[in-house]
């Protein structure tokens, strides 16, 4: 900021505030008369002072901006990083080298690549392109193209206060978002979008369109694959098909193809060999790979689903444990199939549907992916599923299911809130930076999820080494973890830095859960995040560890690579944690809840107990005489009934300290669930096991809980093109009349496991359509509820396949795109290596950036105007008030405009103009001293020459007097005697007291005597001074106007008083 | 002309005091810090710096800076940018010590690569050795490199690998200097070699927060320090060179100022505090007495390096 900022224009933000200034014309009146006290300049000068402070506080109300214009541009390139153009990297980089040596040196470049996700990664920098060749990070995600990311990444990495243009490097071939969309918004914010296609053909190429896979099928039925794929040549090759992941033996004859140039279609004849739902996949391998340009659209998948009658799937973490409620399910004719987590395979949502209800037998959540839990959930609610959850030492929140997707679906919250007393836990987080890319990141997403999985009654800390202030510190103290987003919110703003040694923080960590906030919890944890380059802690930490009972567990963040385990492992191993070598950024989310869950034993009541029935006519204790209870059970897992009317609890298990849940369950949205925390068979369970009624207790939990698949028989056909899928339903009646006016309730959940509802609109006859974006390659299920004028048809069930992105489907740039994207924003079309230059054209209109500059305004103008009112009536002399201003004015230009870090010139004009008004005010002070020293020595000077002449003029009339007295005899000794008399005057007493003329009063004296004596030879001498009488009249007049305006005031007092 | 009273005295002293205060309030902490400049911003441009976190001063009066972007730059003593080269590799990590032969090459810790790089003046690489391991010849995180006026090169080292470690002018491994516990602590990070006139080697134990003086043989001669604030306690002492005047300069990483001690461990002064000003510093990982007698801070979360005329 220089002088001229203030020169610069400026805006308001409200101006209607600036009408605060009329105020200033009626404070000048009420100035005027309240301050007649002070002479006119001070008035006037506290007048304006005041009227400065009133318009500057207007201005400061009214949001006052500085307005900078400048022509300098920033450039920020966007790189296409996607799959179909990956072969064209090096291209892209030197175009845009070449384009940032012609960029004049204060304009500035910056670099977003992009393909699923956006990064920047140059920030907009002047002076050119810094990243060396072949040096941009590996980036994930290629499978998509999102220019919108890149564009939205763009418009936020902005600097304000420059001219914006992005230029976009791409094939066009965009496949998430509306890019056209956010090119208005480009354009709305005055940024062109420069457009350098970049240029492919892919002419020999094979793909997959799809494979057909009917909806529904019968265990044994033989059904039809049928598949189509597309071709740009004459290719030979084989399709080999699996179901399930198993490779599905077909005759050779079958699975040698041909094909032709165009669209080729065959169909394969299997037999459905298993109850569960079959997911196929067909990949073709040509014989020649290299008429095939992309093989990774080789494949495609659909399912079918297998109607195995009424099935419920039993997952447990020891088959021996639950062998007995398997065989009891099975002595009850309910079809039930035992697995443990490990022969599940791939348990997506499609594999779920094979079952109409699942049993989570003391399963901890680690056992199931983010991705698992959030499809049970789905499977529950939206495809109307249901689920039962038992406990053991590893169900509910002991289990680590604490804030997982399947809390909200099942009837009892996993938090302990009816407690008087609870027993807690602490866990401690110690966050150390990592030097690979992203790795603070992970680290900060992991510290978040962890947050959410441990429960709000227990201790929570975080520990890193930070800057602010310097050292290791308690980001998040060690406290009761109950306001879990603003934790998270801390966590995202933690700057984490380089920790010397884990041996500090561990301490601080020690400390805290042996004598400070965590000494009172029952299970005390520690999770140290790392990659493992700090230094190890001392061996008596250790101990020290050891003997508190505190477990330490590590993560190595480094993705199998770059993680120094050795101390890692050592910590772990000797505390009694575990070691973690983070292979993905996937795996974490397990890990945490693996480890978080550590905290979570207090949640396990091991004792005795016999469970009370307080719902006695519940359709679930339906057999259980009246009166009768069932028998006792050894432990349970603490949870809450969820406080909803839905919600049913039968069995508790009542203390003095409340009534804790044993069953309870509920119907949520379309599914029902069924929490029974206590389990465990036959550590807590025993006596259940042997009780008679216990296969039909559970028999009766699965039956209810069963999804009651009562299917509307419509054809419904699926359709995918491109993002966009279509599914069709086609309703006849038995009696084959179009059924019309029906209305669905569609719910569609992606490979995401997100469910999302589709709008079907009624197209013909019988026949409803629904449009679906498809982003992700996957599976989707369809649930559409049926209605007839509020009566439910039944339900329909479809399902489609979106083989591979769309990004393995592009042979060629979408060219149109790009044009258009370019036209809408006004940018220009930069095909071949002549346009480089172009980039950094200056013809965008300069930018302005606005600043808000009321905090300036008020201190370093309010400030000193209003000090200045002060001085300007307080301090008495002027000398001090003309000083006073010319500080102030010196402060406001160097300090407040900042003319101090300008050019030499600009402080000194400001020194000047601040001289210039301070010597203005005190000029009438200064001017009459000045006048009288000036005069003084003048008068002296003219007093000399006087007395010169004076004496030439004696001498010639004393040669002309001694003449005549030559011709007339003795009078020339009476001459001579004359001439002897001449002596200097006395000084007149009554100018003695004035100023300091004396000498002049007394040179005029002695040349008035001088000239009277001489008999008024001086009048040529005379010019330039005034006679005695006119100076001493005048310099009377003003000790006479004061004494006769006090005389005046005086006698003006007394007639007053006298009026009295 | 009335003269009102004029206390003058008074009147321009209250003047002065509200100027000075004026003028002070903007700028008075940056008096008497001692920074004659400073050079280098967050970037990747030449002459910024991502994260610096070695220094060394080149006899020839330049100075070389290492960052987290994985290059090392070259700067004239008053801050302009020579010219500068990258690591080869820079995926794992990035290097945290770098040392100036006296024949003008360069040696750089390439820490989490766990071997020393050796490169000429112009940044051709000319050598390398060490190799991942706990092993003679091998290293865990190496993170400085100290020459002796013989020419015998000497690298420190941590992560339960904490030792010192002798290698010939020819680069070959020759014995293990300091191991095991100093005083009843094991070393805890290792870091700062650097050689005094009297040509024995000093280095920070810097997670015991304390210096330690060695013969040439690997004689424990001193040691001293401990953790604190106070004038000759130390926090993270990472790096530490030696004055003209034959004192010994320490820059704390976890204490954010510079310490100046006699060789029998007395604390001389100290400089510097936490903060983004000038004059002020924040993890600073690496200060070097400069050809010119000034001292150049790397002053890490600030992305600069501080120059100051001790």
């Amino acid at each position: 900021m220089t002088v001229l900022a203030l020169s610069l224009p400026v805006e308001f933000e409200e101006p209607a505030w600036l009408w605060l200034m009329l105020l200033i014309p009626l404070l000048a009146a009420a100035a005027i008369r309240s301050l007649s006290g002070l002479d006119a300049p001070r008035r006037v000068l506290a007048v304006m002072a005041r009227s400065v402070v009133i318009a500057v506080m207007a201005c400061c109300l009214a949001g006052v901006q500085r307005v900078r214009r400048t022509d300098d541009l920033t450039v920020m390139f966007l790189m296409d990083r996607s799959y179909s153009v990956q072969a064209l990297e090096g291209q892209q980089e030197d175009f845009i080298r070449e384009a940032a040596k012609g960029m004049p040196p204060k304009d500035r470049l910056g670099l977003i690549d992009f393909a699923r996700q956006a990064f920047l990664q140059q920030m907009p920098e002047r002076g050119g392109y810094y990243i060396p060749a072949g040096r941009l990070p590996t980036m994930p995600g290629t499978d998509r193209t999102n220019v919108t990311a890149a564009l939205r990444l763009a418009m936020a990495a902005f600097p304000h206060d420059t001219a914006k243009r992005l230029v976009l490097l791409s094939d066009g071939n965009d496949n998430m978002g509306d890019v056209l969309a956010d090119a208005r918004r480009a354009r709305a914010d005055g940024i062109p979008i420069d457009v350098v296609p970049l240029w492919y053909e892919h002419a020999n190429e094979v793909y997959f369109d799809r494979l057909v896979a009917p909806t529904y099928a019968e265990p044994g039925e033989q059904i039809s694959l049928r598949m189509i794929l597309q071709s740009y040549k004459a290719v030979a090759g084989v399709v080999d098909i699996y179901a399930n992941g198993e490779l599905v033996e077909i005759p050779e004859s079958q699975r040698r193809v041909r094909l032709a140039p165009g669209s080729n279609s065959f169909v394969v004849k299997l037999p459905v060999r298993s109850t569960v739902t079959q997911s196929y996949e067909a990949v073709f391998r040509p014989d020649e790979p290299a008429l095939d340009a992309i093989s990774l659209n080789n494949r495609a998948r659909a399912f079918t689903f297998v109607s195995g009658g009424s099935r419920a799937l039993l997952i447990t973490s020891d088959p021996n444990q639950d062998r007995g409620l398997a065989e009891a399910l099975r002595s009850e004719q309910v079809a039930v199939d035992m697995k443990t987590s490990e022969q599940l395979g791939e348990f997506d949502l499609p594999a779920m549907m094979s079952y109409g209800t699942i049993i989570l037998s003391n399963v901890p959540a680690a056992t199931f992916t983010e991705e698992q839990q959030k499809a049970l959930a789905v499977y529950v609610k939206d495809m109307g599923s249901g689920l039962i959850m038992t406990g053991g030492d590893e169900g509910f929140g002991a289990g680590g299911w604490i804030g997982s997707p399947l809390e909200e679906v099942m009837p009892v919250s996993f938090e302990i809130k009816h407690k008087r007393v609870i027993p807690r836990g602490a866990l401690v987080l110690i966050m150390h930076s990592c030097e690979i890319a992203r790795g603070n990141y992970w680290a900060k997403e992991m510290a978040k999820k962890s947050v959410d999985t441990v429960s709000s009654q227990d201790y929570f800390g975080l520990l890193a080494y930070t800057y602010s202030p310097g050292g290791e510190n308690w980001e998040v103290p060690l406290d009761v973890n109950t306001n879990k987003d603003a934790v998270k919110k801390k966590i995202d703003r933690i700057q984490v830095g380089d920790m010397p040694d884990f041996g500090a923080t561990m301490q601080m960590a020690f400390t805290a859960l042996t004598s400070g906030r965590g000494r009172d919890a029952a299970q005390k944890h520690v999770i140290i995040l790392s990659d493992g380059d700090a230094s190890a802690p001392s061996s008596q930490l250790v101990s020290d560890y050891i003997k508190a009972k505190i477990t330490v567990s590590t993560i190595g963040i480094g993705w199998g690579n770059h993680v120094m385990e050795t101390v890692l492992r050592d910590i772990a191993q000797k505390t009694g944690g575990r070691y973690y070598a983070a292979k993905n950024p996937k795996q974490l989310p397990q890990i945490f809840s693996k480890e978080s869950k550590v905290v979570r034993r207090p949640l396990l009541v091991e004792e005795p107990f016999r469970p009370s029935v307080v719902l006695p006519g519940s359709e679930l204790l339906a057999g259980l005489d009246p009166g009768e209870a069932p028998p006792p059970l050894n432990g349970m897992v603490l949870t809450t009934a969820k406080q909803n009317p839905n919600v049913l609890v039968p069995l508790i298990r009542s203390t003095s300290d409340g009534e804790d849940p044993v069953l309870a369950y509920w119907q949520y949205e379309l599914g029902k669930t069924v929490a029974f925390t206590s389990g465990f068979w036959p550590a807590w369970g025993e006596a259940w096991t042997r009780w008679p009624k216990f296969a039909k207790f559970w028999a009766q939990l699965v039956r209810w809980t069963m999804r009651q698949d009562s299917l509307a028989n419509f054809d419904t056909y699926t359709r995918v093109e491109g993002n966009r899928a279509r599914i069709v339903i086609d309703a006849l009646d038995k009696d084959a009349t179009y059924l019309n006016n029906l209305m669905q309730k569609a719910r569609v959940v992606g490979p995401d496991n997100r469910a999302v509802p589709a709008n079907f609109t009624q197209t013909g006859p019988g026949k409803y359509e629904a449009n679906l974006d498809v982003e992700r390659a996957g599976q989707y299920l369809v649930n559409v509820q049926v209605y007839e004028g509020g009566r439910n048809l039944g339900t329909l069930r479809t399902g489609l396949t979106v083989p591979f992105s769309p990004e393995y489907r592009d042979l060629k740039p979408n060219e149109a795109l790009l044009r258009q994207i370019a036209e809408t924003t006004g940018g220009r079309w930069l095909d071949g290596g002549a346009a480089r230059g172009d980039v950094f054209r200056h013809d965008l209109p300069p930018s302005e950036a606005k600043q808000p500059a009321w905090e300036w305004v008020l201190s370093w103008l309010v400030l000193p105007a209003f000090l200045l009112d002060v001085a300007v009536r307080r301090l008495a002399s002027r000398l001090a008030l003309s000083i006073c201003v010319e500080v102030m004015i010196l402060v406001v230009l160097l300090v407040g405009a900042g003319v101090h870090a300008g050019p030499w010139w600009s402080v000194a004009g400001a020194l000047l103009f601040a001289e210039l008004v301070g010597w203005t005010i005190r000029y009438p002070y200064i001017r009459p001293m000045l006048e009288s020293l000036t005069h003084g020595v003048r008068t002296m000077a003219h007093a000399g020459e006087r007395s010169e002449a004076a004496l030439g003029q004696l001498k010639t009339t004393r040669e002309r007097v001694r003449g005549e007295r030559l011709a007339g005899g003795e009078i020339a000794e009476e001459g001579d005697t004359r001439g002897g008399a001449v002596e200097p005057p006395p000084i007149p007493l009554a100018g003695a007291g004035r100023r300091f003329d004396v000498g002049d009063e007394a040179a005029h004296a002695a040349a008035g005597d001088l000239s009277e004596a001489l008999g008024g030879a001086m009048a040529s001498g005379e010019s330039g001074t005034q006679p005695p009488s006119a100076r001493k009249g005048k310099d009377d007049a003003p000790a006479e106007d004061l004494t006769s305006r006090l005389l005046r005031a005086k006698k003006r007092a007394q007639r007053e008083k006298k009026d009295e | 002309m009335v003269v009102p009273a004029f206390h003058f005295r008074r009147e321009v002293a209250l003047l002065v005091a509200f100027g000075a205060g004026l003028w002070g309030c903007e700028r008075a902490p940056l008096t008497d810090s001692g920074v004659m400049g400073v050079f280098g911003e967050l970037g990747l441009a030449p002459g910024c710096f991502h994260y610096p976190r070695a220094i060394a001063a080149d006899p020839r009066g330049t100075v070389l800076v290492v960052d987290k972007s994985g290059r090392i730059q070259r700067f004239t003593a008053t801050g302009g940018l020579v010219g500068g080269w990258r690591m080869p590799e820079t995926e794992a990590g990035k290097p945290v010590g770098l040392t100036v032969h006296p024949d003008g090459r360069v040696f750089v810790a390439d820490t989490h690569y766990h071997r020393v790089l050796v490169y000429d003046a112009s940044g051709l690489q000319v050598g390398a050795f060490g190799s991942e391991g706990t092993g003679d010849a091998q290293f865990q995180l190496p993170t400085s490199v100290a020459i002796d006026a013989e020419g015998f090169i000497y690298v420190a080292e941590y992560n339960g690998n904490d030792r010192i470690t002798k290698w010939s002018a020819g680069l070959e491994f020759l014995q293990t200097l300091a191991v095991g516990p100093i005083e009843g602590r094991s070393l805890s990070r290792p870091t700062g070699l650097v050689f005094d006139d009297e040509q024995t080697l000093w280095f920070a134990d810097a997670c015991n927060h304390r210096l330690v003086r060695l013969s040439r043989n690997g004689e424990i001669l001193t040691t001293f320090g401990r953790l604190g604030r106070g004038p000759g306690e130390l926090r993270y002492p990472y790096s530490l060179s030696i004055s003209p005047e034959r004192t010994l300069l320490v820059c704390e990483y976890g204490g954010d100022r510079l310490q100046w001690f006699s060789k029998e461990g007395r604390s001389l002064r100290t400089w510097g505090r936490s903060g983004r000003r000038l004059g002020e510093l924040s993890g600073p990982w690496a200060a070097t007495y400069g050809s010119n007698g000034t001292v150049y801070i790397v002053d890490s979360m600030n992305s600069r390096v501080q120059i100051l005329q001790p």
